[in-house]
């Protein structure tokens, strides 16, 4: 969990990627698109495509086969999911033990210090 | 702006101070984890407040400390720093449990803390600035903990 998380949070701590997911977050686009909306240059733009690619935050789509000029990318729901399952299953632990708590306190040792 | 505290809350049938000291001093009998692991990879083993810290104790070598206590207020408030496994050494959130008294009995309130100063400090480490973080991560952690937040629970009054 926390190694996943770590992942995804590196891939966004460059500012240019940061700007990428915002803009993959209105609908998939293609690296050209993101180069010019960026103000950057297509090997620039390719450099940040490709360490998004491999943290798994971004896949590539073919808009029509065999085309590569017309490869689109995409954001993978999976990172984000995680950020938001931390908070989940924090919520979740304390849930589960105040459970545990409540059902000790109140049955298990009754009578110990009554 | 606290955008980064988890709540739970229960109401137990026994008496602020009565559920205090149990909560503290029987947590060994209590707490179950439900994943092994929590603290120590691939570890397991009983909670206890020992001189001012809370400790994870699994029978083999030293304890591990979960965190220092920072607030122990019988009958009515406790706040213990929370680290766990995956946690850089530094990294640390806040447990604040308040008890108060309810028409039942007690209200025992959790509050986590500090979530997202520890995804701050992850993004510090490569390389990122305070504002990137409030600015992107932020939003989308407004976005993801909406669920768990449901109210604006977590602003404790802080006496």
């Amino acid at each position: 969990m926390a190694t996943s998380l770590d992942n995804t949070l590196a891939a966004l701590a460059e500012p240019t990627r940061r700007g990428v997911v915002d803009l993959l977050r209105v609908r998939p686009r293609a690296a050209g698109e993101l180069a010019s909306a960026l103000h950057m240059s297509a090997p620039a733009m390719s450099r940040h495509l490709r360490v998004l690619r491999l943290k798994g935050l971004v896949e590539e789509e073919h808009a029509q086969r065999d085309d590569a000029r017309l490869r689109v990318y995409r954001l993978r729901p999976q990172p984000f999911l995680q950020l938001r399952n931390w908070a989940v299953e924090v919520e979740s632990l304390w849930s589960d033990q105040l459970s545990n708590f409540k059902q000790y306190a109140e049955s298990g040792r009754k009578g110990k210090r009554q | 702006m606290n955008t980064d505290c988890v709540t739970v809350s229960t109401i137990v049938t026994v008496d602020p101070a009565t559920a205090f000291a149990i909560f503290t001093s029987e947590i060994a009998l209590w707490w179950k984890p439900k994943v092994p692991g929590l603290f120590r990879r691939g570890r397991n083993g009983t909670l206890k407040f020992d001189s001012g810290r809370l400790l994870e104790f699994d029978g083999e070598g030293e304890p591990f400390e979960i965190g220092r206590v920072l607030a122990w207020e019988p009958a009515r408030r406790l706040v213990v720093e929370w680290r766990q496994d995956g946690f850089a050494p530094g990294d640390r959130t806040e447990v604040e449990v308040r008890f108060e008294p309810a028409p039942a009995g007690t209200r025992v309130t959790v509050y986590h803390r500090g979530w997202d100063a520890l995804a701050a400090n992850h993004l510090a480490r490569h390389g990122a600035t305070g504002n990137a973080f409030t600015s992107m991560i932020g939003l989308r952690w407004a976005d993801a903990l909406t669920m768990v937040r449901q109210t604006s629970a977590c602003q404790s009054e802080r006496s």
